[in-house]
């Protein structure tokens, strides 16, 4: 699914922040009867260099594995945009022992969830399955792992699937373009500056000579995280893991990728004429540091005072007081490298899209220039410990998460400590973060149009 | 951070399909409310409980285009488990109490089912059930709109109502720590029984519904829907899926102040909770503060039991510049206590009811025409309706037509294979264990069959039920609900391109994107 950014950032919310969030359960004065116990986890690399990471969780029976592999568009070359997905995709349509269209009737007709998906920085796979399931799950990843069935039938299928996503999601919604171009525009560095669901001419360009190279150079054990959460025996599970991915032959370290970005000299602007839209819309992005940083768990605090919640700022502000805008978000992102913090809005009708820019710069300039108080900073905190919370609800999500943290910062234990790296930032870090990284030369702004408002600028649909 | 997933990540709610603008602002109201929506985020395919039960999601495969090697392990035993029943109580002033205690995590949810919902708006007054829930929050007798929203975030807590278009009750929905269980209830009674409708709050209200209603005719998936709705159920509430610039402008605090007082009373309402709590304890606290809410429950809405099939007919939503058709057929469904609704749980699963039923096996897998392609229900105190439906790229508008009729009359004319039923049943009875990590959700069970007066074995027995459901009674349903020569169609796209190519399957009725006849 590739969703639009605003859209997503909201889904994604819970993730995002968790990979930039940290830190211990004292957060809140009023919670100190709250009590999550630590998860305690086994973390081991077998010998073809696995990782494999197994917390026993016997609240309901069921589990959760999840495969995150080392790999995600940052790793696409120019010319081949949109490939790791296009790999994902390929990673369903069958392996040596597993058939065409097997993996999701194995797994759902058995009373269990799965998908797959893939960002910029990695790819993910995952099921959750009842507990007495606990083989299927783990050989249906090691059988793709080991000896996926790369034809040209099934590229040639998922790449129109892929494309019918990309229209889907992209090129038939409104502001579907906004969040690529955003990107683009952002990121001088390739890794992060194209898009993950890809062109749709490197799509085409994509041979089956990629997809073994692709297959063999990153789809290793030695690049992949297998995390299990759930009702079983860390013991037997084990052996488990050991017998069904024991035997798959590692692979040479995949190339290093450069994720540096230069500072911006300006800010920079664009606009588009949609055709599709029927209102405008304003999106902004700011760099800013990587993820599991002090300053990027500091600018995950001011996103929810600026914008996450009813009480937020730009809610309060923009929407409620000043009526400029329908519709706002604040959301920042953690990836392995340089960062974003994205801003997003609707004028109302009959707003002027240059008042409600004016309106958000005033925003921020506030920020910047007074920064955030002790009372907001403690409601970030408060939510904060609410979504630590919440993220150990199900198996598949802490699955997730876990993979996520031993791919993306080496270290699984932050589903542990991520609370007390939140509760850590100090206002004063905040304040500063905000000085330095709102910047304006530093932003890329991107405004939508509805092409009526000038339709001899309009883009043909699906460029 | 973008994310790119193998199946798109479906709700299978209302909200989803008729609202999605709603809904996306729900999500970002509340940073806490955003980890909920982590199941989407993941884009976890699975068949719920209720939703297996509700929207039914999930099923098996067209044989012949599923390459079955059976290496893999599966054990052939289901793990069969009971749901944990709650303790149900109704408090002397007729609310309805659904306590579920769930230890795993330090936490409290609350859903709130009113009636009638929706289905009492008004003629001339479209969305007034749905204005009346989300101004609850935008003041009371004690607290301004602002207060509100910052008592609930100060507390890391949930607040929000809605009023499905469709759903037959109003849902308010609070969540928090278990340690502010008495400051959510606090703000959770002092919305529901107090709001003030303030004209200020209201005036700005207004203008955001204006926006929003601007912003979802942008949106497919919601003019799709809106059209189905209207199609199946013609003039009446049944069929209101949004409000209408008109009802947004005459919309006044008067007409707020009169819903509320008529319909929201605790007699027309079921309260769940679930969490970290000893029913007993919780159990007088919601006393304490729902306690001195009084009225009688109100003599239920009437609706027909079953609703006439109407010959096949197609509507064109004219998109210009669409480079998709969003196609959608289907025809009206069954009540939720309706003798036929097993038979429509595991015929739906076998046709559409996952990415390893038909109808994604065939217009994707097989024939790369769409990204996916479903089929769901729903089922209310009305007869709900059944669809199926796809985006496809434009030019293919034509074959996913063919393929969507191929399908519809396999499943009428053949008899379900031995193998794939039992695979439909699986994959629902199995589903029950995941759904015990998802309080949230099995509240959602418990709160169904109150509402729907089913008896409290009812989710011990349904997998009997769905396993009854045999080759014989998948026909039956296809026959009654898949029919094409009632089958009712809506199309999405742009005209030019599309209408010949769907004349070939009937006559075809254009409208523009506010519905408006076009020539």
């Amino acid at each position: 699914m590739f969703l639009k950014r605003r859209r997503m950032a909201t889904f994604v919310a819970g993730l995002g922040l968790c990979l930039g969030l940290s830190a211990a359960l004292h957060a809140s004065p009023a919670d100190n009867d709250l009590k999550v116990p630590k998860l305690e986890f086994r973390d081991v690399k077998l010998d073809n260099g696995l990782r494999v990471i197994l917390v026993p969780e016997h609240s309901a029976p069921v589990y959760a594995i999840d495969v995150c592999y080392n790999v995600g568009s940052r790793n696409e070359r120019p010319g081949r945009t949109g490939f790791a997905h296009l790999f994902e995709h390929m990673m369903f349509q069958g392996s040596e022992n597993i058939g065409k269209g097997e993996h999701f009737s194995l797994v759902l007709n058995n009373g269990g969830g799965m998908n797959g998906t893939t960002n910029e920085d990695r790819t993910t796979y995952f099921e959750e399955l009842p507990k007495n399931q606990l083989d299927l799950g783990l050989y249906l990843e090691a059988d793709r792992m080991r000896a996926l069935n790369i034809t040209q039938a099934n590229l040639d299928n998922q790449r129109n699937a892929v494309q019918e996503e990309r229209r889907q999601g992209i090129d038939n919604q409104p502001y579907g373009r906004a969040s690529l171009d955003l990107d683009n525009l952002s990121y001088d560095n390739f890794a992060y500056k194209h898009s993950t669901i890809g062109s749709m001419t490197d799509l085409n360009a994509a041979t089956i000579q990629d997809v073994k190279d692709f297959f063999r150079i990153y789809y290793a054990p030695n690049n992949a995280v297998l995390t299990l959460v759930g009702d079983f025996n860390p013991d037997e599970a084990l052996e488990k893991v050991k017998k069904y991915f024991g035997t798959i032959p590692s692979q040479p370290e995949p190339p290093k990728v450069l994720l540096d970005e230069e500072p911006h000299y300006g800010e920079r602007r664009e606009t588009i004429y949609d055709p599709l839209a029927r209102l405008p819309e304003i999106d902004m992005a700011y760099h800013i540091p990587a993820g599991n940083t002090p300053d990027n768990y500091a600018v995950q605090q001011l996103a929810i005072v600026l914008g996450q919640g009813e009480s937020s700022r730009f809610y309060q502000h923009l929407v409620k007081e000043k009526q400029l805008a329908s519709d706002v978000s604040v959301q920042p992102d953690a990836r392995i490298g340089v960062s974003q913090l994205y801003f997003s809005a609707n004028p109302r009708p009959g707003v002027k899209v240059e008042n409600l820019e004016k309106g958000m710069d005033e925003e921020i300039a506030a920020a910047v220039k007074d920064g955030v108080t002790p009372e907001e900073l403690a409601k970030a905190k408060t939510q904060l410990l609410r979504q630590f919370i919440e993220r150990r609800r199900s198996d598949l999500f802490t699955a997730i998460l876990i993979g996520n943290y031993a791919v993306y910062f080496n270290d699984p234990n932050l589903i542990n400590t991520v609370l007390n790296k939140e509760n850590a930032v100090t206002l004063e870090q905040v304040n500063a973060a905000t000085k330095k990284f709102l910047e304006r030369d530093q932003r890329a702004v991107v405004i939508t149009l509805p092409a009526a408002e000038d339709a001899s600028k309009a883009p043909k649909a699906g460029q | 951070m973008t994310e790119v997933k193998v199946l798109l990540a479906r709700l299978f709610t209302d909200e989803m399909r008729i609202g999605e603008s709603t809904m996306r602002k729900q999500l970002w109201k509340s940073t806490t409310s955003a980890l909920f929506a982590f199941a989407l985020f993941a884009g976890l395919i699975l068949i719920s409980p209720i939703a297996r039960a509700q929207q039914g999601q999930d099923k098996s495969a067209p044989l012949s285009q599923v390459q079955r090697l059976n290496r893999a392990p599966v054990n052939k035993e289901i793990l069969r488990v009971q749901l944990p029943r709650p303790d149900v109580q109704t408090l002397p002033n007729g609310l309805t109490l659904v306590l579920q205690e769930d230890h795993k995590l330090p936490t409290i949810a609350f859903t709130m089912w009113i009636r009638p919902g929706q289905l009492a708006d008004p003629a001339d007054l479209p969305g007034l059930a749905s204005f009346t829930a989300e101004m609850l929050r935008e003041g009371t007798e004690r607290r301004t709109s602002a207060q509100i929203a910052q008592e609930v975030d100060q507390l890391g807590a949930t607040l929000d109502a809605s009023s499905r278009f469709g759903a037959s009750f109003t849902s308010v929905n609070a969540s928090g720590l278990i340690s502010s269980r008495a400051q959510i209830l606090d703000l959770m009674s002092d919305v529901v029984l107090h709001p003030a409708f303030p004209a200020s709050e209201l005036e700005k209200y207004k203008q955001r519904q204006e926006a929003s209603l601007e912003e979802r005719l942008a949106n497919p998936n919601f003019l799709g829907q809106r059209a189905f709705r209207r199609v199946i159920y013609g003039d009446t509430p049944m069929a209101i899926a949004s409000p209408t610039k008109e009802s947004i402008e005459k919309l006044s605090a008067e007409d707020l102040k009169r819903f509320h007082q008529q319909h929201f009373i605790p007699g027309n309402t079921i309260l769940g909770v679930t969490g970290d709590f000893k029913s007993a304890e919780i159990g007088a606290l919601v006393e304490k503060y729902f306690g001195a809410w009084k009225g009688a429950a109100e003599a239920p809405l009437s609706f027909p039991t079953s609703i006439d099939p109407q010959p096949t007919k197609i509507t064109l939503v004219d998109r210009p510049g669409s480079v998709q058709t969003y196609i959608v057929g289907g025809d009206r469904g069954v009540r939720r206590v309706d003798p036929d609704y097993y038979k429509l749980v595991v015929m739906n699963q076998v046709l559409g009811g996952g990415p390893q039923a038909r109808l994604f096996l065939d217009l994707r897998e097989e024939h790369s025409l769409t990204y996916g392609s479903y089929s769901r229900f729903n089922a209310d105190i009305y007869p709900g309706d059944w669809q199926a439906f796809a985006p496809v790229r434009t030019p293919v508008t034509g074959d996913a037509m063919e393929r969507f009729v191929y399908e519809f009359k396999r499943i009428n004319d053949e008899p379900v294979r031995p193998s794939e039923l039992d695979e439909a049943h699986r994959s629902i009875i199995a589903g029950f264990a995941l759904s015990l990590e998802q309080p949230v959700q099995l509240l959602s069970d418990w709160l169904t069959v109150q509402y729907y007066g089913l008896p409290m074995d009812y989710w011990d027995k349904y997998p009997d039920r769905i396993s009854e459901i045999d080759a014989a009674g998948v026909q039956a349903a296809a026959k009654k609900f898949v029919d094409l020569n009632h089958m009712q169609w809506v199309a999405v796209g742009d005209r030019k391109q599309i209408q010949d190519l769907l004349a070939k399957y009937g006559s075809v009725v254009a409208v523009d994107v506010t519905g408006k006849a076009e020539n």
